[in-house]
């Protein structure tokens, strides 16, 4: 199969296909689209933000920018697991920077979009939403993430608990 | 009735009323001759101009309130008749800039029957055709001002090409209406009143097209593209004048544009404004065919510069000698300027801190201070010297004199003056201290409000002064200095001064306090900044409605400003406006609460002290207050309004910090103060969001994050959060007592 993604034959859906930088959160393998990342970074101290919820970290020092760092692991609401190789991928969406902490970062791979499946429902409880597809690339499963969906839902989130802890 | 004078016209006003248009029609032709032929002084010229467009909406039965216009009609008319006699310029008999032109408006007269001979001849002696640049022009501004306005030409531009593709797009309207708002407002500052009475006229005919009160139609386009067309001719000329010899030659077509705006009807206008070819007059008025021919004879005068014009683009100087000089010049103007967008410039200015504190990184390393690294050593300290000039210079991009701001002020104080029947003298001091231009931005609009306050309350009239065995004219002194590390903006007059008794009445009488006991003078003073406080005896145009001074507070303490006054009744006023130099910069005090560290603004701290046992007791079992030469503070907790662990419980242990003002003043517990230190203050993200009682972030010595603290809104957050009992340990209180 051809990992080039083909825009001619498919232009709807073909922004899906294209490379993606994987990393693992607890022992699921996760997809990024690598031109949403900018940087990836050790963990560094992390100045917490009061009266954020949890999933904010807070936010470090990027070679003189501010930037908020997301944890993943506790947006999914997986338990919080620091290990050694725990680092930040700094994202860019819409000229804002981010970082995520994730548990340790894999490869970059190519996917065409044959590979990519839309993400199942699986009933309440579980959000899907953020999830751009589910694609396979030898033989593993990855997850690919909407990281403006995750991010955005985030804020919100933020701000609504921000505002009834205020109230 | 060689002309109709100002007097006449006042006169005249009087006896007409909204029906009798004919002779209404006859006022307003003749006022705009006296507007626009130079008959009455440069200053002037805008109020007759605006006399005569309203008249012009009273004729055409457009106004609303025919009472009301009549009224702004007089009003226009007597202020140009003050400007007139205020203005030391002899009057100029009427202008020979271009023949044409005087002769279209002669002949335009004619036919609305006002018989006016104009002598249409040029005078060798003076050209009254050009303007001089005002002789206390300011030559560093006026570059600023052309680049500025050329800008506000290319976006009005776009705008009214894409108005005409879509003429009900509201946007454009506004775009072109505040571009011409912004050289109208800037140029009549400089002094520059043709531009500036231009820039009206092009103004209020977008105005009623913004206020819907007519269609954007084929005329009004023509004509808008026109103005803006002019615009730049205008500028051309006052570059000429700059690069020459002050003298600004008038574009030509500028009398009949001018003409053609200012009795627009859309009635008669719609479908098109008949403008002749470029440079030279246009078909004033559809009715009065008898123009056409002075119309039409323009191109056959032998008028080198309406020649030079119609050769030309409309932005082109119009002037053949200004030409020539630029051609001879072959070099751009020395003080060249570009124009960077701030975020980039913020950026920079943000790096050059980082690198700053980078650099005192590396120059801090144990392993130079041994000794051993002798030529590194020296490395390190002459590339810190670069560092520092590249954060002076950084820090001095964003800086601009106060200059204009109290060149803007002068105007005021001599408006509200007149109006107030007052004579004050305006004196200005520091007027090249620099300060951030943003903060030169928003401290325009609260000195206008203190300095009208300072004339129209503040100094008295000359009876009441000679009275008080003052001399008759009242002086106002606007002075900047910097003071440790501040810029302060100082105004003083010498009036009757604020009255303690009368201030504390009028708060008791308002509900603002209940007595004075314990009032300081300068807190009896603050008072004044209370919303809907006002001490005047009678509400006028100008104050004493009492919106304004606690507008004024609000938008100093956006910038980070701390007003004080002092005062003493009989002798005058003073108020002290404490400013950063920059926003860029905060003066923070480093505290440590638990293991976090936050950054709070230097200007909210009054004071920090450890407590007494005897200053702290609680209100009704919770509310915990401290009492410090005789004030009652609430106490408020940092640490359990942002639920930091580990930090000091009693305030025994932990240092009490007194922060805000007036009645809402707080003592913040903290763990320990680390230091005072300069931040740069940086968002937070905008990822974030909002965060409560956390105004920014900024990069610490180890180069990690600390917040800064938003003063006021965590004080707020506090209110919020008073209804959690707060269990404060009154028996750990007894043990360290005991």
């Amino acid at each position: 199969m051809s990992t080039q993604p083909d825009s001619a034959s498919a232009p709807a859906t073909s922004s899906r296909a294209g490379k993606y930088l994987t990393f693992f959160l607890s022992g699921e393998e996760y997809g990024l689209e690598i031109l949403k990342v900018s940087e990836i970074i050790g963990l560094q101290p992390i100045t917490r933000v009061p009266r954020m919820p949890d999933f904010v970290r807070g936010v470090i020092n990027l070679r003189g920018k501010v930037i908020p760092i997301t944890d993943l692991r506790k947006k999914f609401h997986m338990e919080a697991n620091g290990t050694e190789d725990t680092c930040i991928i700094v994202v860019q969406m819409k000229g804002v920077q981010t970082g995520i902490v994730v548990d340790r970062v894999s490869e970059v791979v190519a996917i065409a979009e044959a590979d990519i499946e839309d993400a199942p429902s699986f009933g309440a409880g579980i959000h899907t939403e953020f999830l751009l597809g589910i694609g396979k690339a030898a033989g593993r499963v990855k997850l690919l993430l909407d990281i403006d969906k995750v991010l955005v839902t985030s804020e919100l989130e933020a701000l609504a608990a921000a505002q009834s802890h205020a109230a | 009735m060689q002309h109709l004078t100002l007097d006449d016209a006042a006169t005249l006003l009087l006896q007409l009323e909204a029906s009798d248009t004919a002779d209404l029609t006859k006022l307003r032709d003749a006022l705009t001759t006296l507007a626009f032929e130079n008959l009455v002084p440069l200053p002037a010229q805008p109020f007759v101009a605006r006399a005569a467009r309203v008249l012009g909406t009273i004729i055409a039965g457009t106004t609303a309130d025919a009472n009301a216009a009549f009224t702004d009609v007089s009003e226009a008319i007597e202020e140009a008749m003050r400007v007139t006699d205020a203005s030391a310029a002899p009057i100029m008999p009427a202008p020979a800039a271009s023949a044409p032109a005087a002769s279209v408006a002669a002949a335009a007269v004619a036919a609305a029957a006002t018989p006016t001979p104009v002598a249409p001849v040029r005078s060798a002696q003076h050209d009254v055709g050009s303007d001089q640049l005002p002789e206390d022009a300011d030559r560093d501004l006026l570059p600023d001002f052309i680049t500025e306005s050329h800008e506000c030409v290319a976006n009005s531009e776009a705008a009214l090409l894409n108005l005409e593709e879509n003429p009900s797009d509201e946007e454009a309207v506004n775009t072109v209406f505040r571009a011409f708002h912004t050289v109208k407002g800037t140029s009549a500052f400089l002094g520059l009143s043709r531009i500036a009475a231009f820039a009206h006229e092009a103004e209020s005919l977008l105005s009623r097209v913004r206020d819907k009160e007519i269609a954007y139609a084929q005329g009004c386009a023509d004509l808008s593209l026109r103005s803006v067309d002019m615009l730049s001719a205008l500028l051309a000329s006052v570059v000429t004048a700059l690069e020459v010899d002050g003298r600004i030659p008038v574009p030509v077509g500028y009398h009949e544009l001018l003409d053609a705006l200012a009795s627009y009807d859309p009635a008669l206008h719609a479908h098109g404004v008949v403008l002749t070819e470029r440079g030279e007059s246009e078909q004033r008025n559809s009715a009065s065919p008898d123009i056409a021919p002075a119309g039409n004879s323009a191109p056959a005068s032998t008028n080198n510069r309406a020649n030079t014009a119609a050769n030309n683009a409309g932005a082109a100087p119009s002037s053949a000698a200004a030409n020539a000089a630029r051609q001879a010049r072959g070099e751009p103007s020395t003080d060249a300027t570009i124009r960077v967008r701030t975020d980039r410039l913020d950026r920079l200015i943000d790096m050059v801190g980082e690198l700053v504190i980078s650099q005192s990184m590396i120059a801090g390393d144990e392993s130079l201070a041994t000794g051993k690294a002798h030529e590194l050593l020296r490395k390190v300290t002459h590339s810190g010297k670069i560092v520092r000039e590249l954060q002076d210079l950084s820090m001095s991009m964003r800086m601009v004199p106060l200059r204009a701001t109290f060149q803007k002020l002068a105007r005021v104080v001599r408006d509200t003056a007149v109006k107030a029947g007052k004579q004050v003298q305006f004196v200005t001091e520091g007027e090249d201290v620099e300060i951030d231009r943003t903060l030169v931005d928003i401290l325009g609009d609260p000195l206008v409000h203190m300095v009208r306050n300072a004339v129209d309350h503040g100094v008295e009239g000359p009876a009441d002064r000679a009275k008080a065995g003052k001399s008759n004219a009242g002086t106002v002194r606007l002075s900047a200095y910097h003071a440790s590390g501040n810029v302060v903006v100082e105004l003083i007059d010498d009036g009757r001064g604020l009255y303690r008794e009368k201030l504390v009445s009028k708060a008791i009488e308002k509900g603002l306090i209940e007595s004075d006991k314990s009032m300081s003078d300068s807190d009896v003073f603050s008072l004044i900044f209370a919303p809907g406080f006002s001490t005047a005896d009678k509400i006028t145009d100008i104050s004493g409605r009492g919106v304004g001074m606690d507008v004024v507070r609000r938008n100093l303490e956006s910038i980070r400003g701390r007003i004080d006054i002092t005062s003493a009744p009989g002798n005058g006023t003073t108020f002290a406006i404490r400013l950063p130099l920059t926003l860029a910069v905060t003066d923070g005090m480093l505290v440590r609460v638990g293991q976090e560290r936050f950054i709070v603004p230097l200007t909210h701290i009054h004071m920090s002290f450890r407590p007494e046992p005897a200053m702290l007791s609680t209100v009704v079992g919770h509310g915990e207050v401290v009492l410090l030469r005789g004030e009652l503070m609430p106490i408020v907790r940092l640490h359990r309004l942002f639920d930091v662990p580990n930090a000091v419980e009693s305030p025994l242990e932990g240092l009490l910090m007194i922060v805000g003002d007036g009645k809402r003043r707080k003592a913040l517990l903290v763990d320990e103060l680390l230091g005072q230190q300069q931040v740069v203050a940086k968002t937070l993200g905008a990822a974030l969001g909002k965060v409560p009682g956390v105004s920014g972030g900024a990069i610490l010595g180890d180069g990690r994050v600390g917040l800064i603290l938003d003063v006021n809104e965590t004080v707020a957050l506090a209110q919020h959060d008073g209804t959690v009992p707060l269990k404060w340990d009154r028996d750990r209180q007894r043990d360290v007592a005991a």
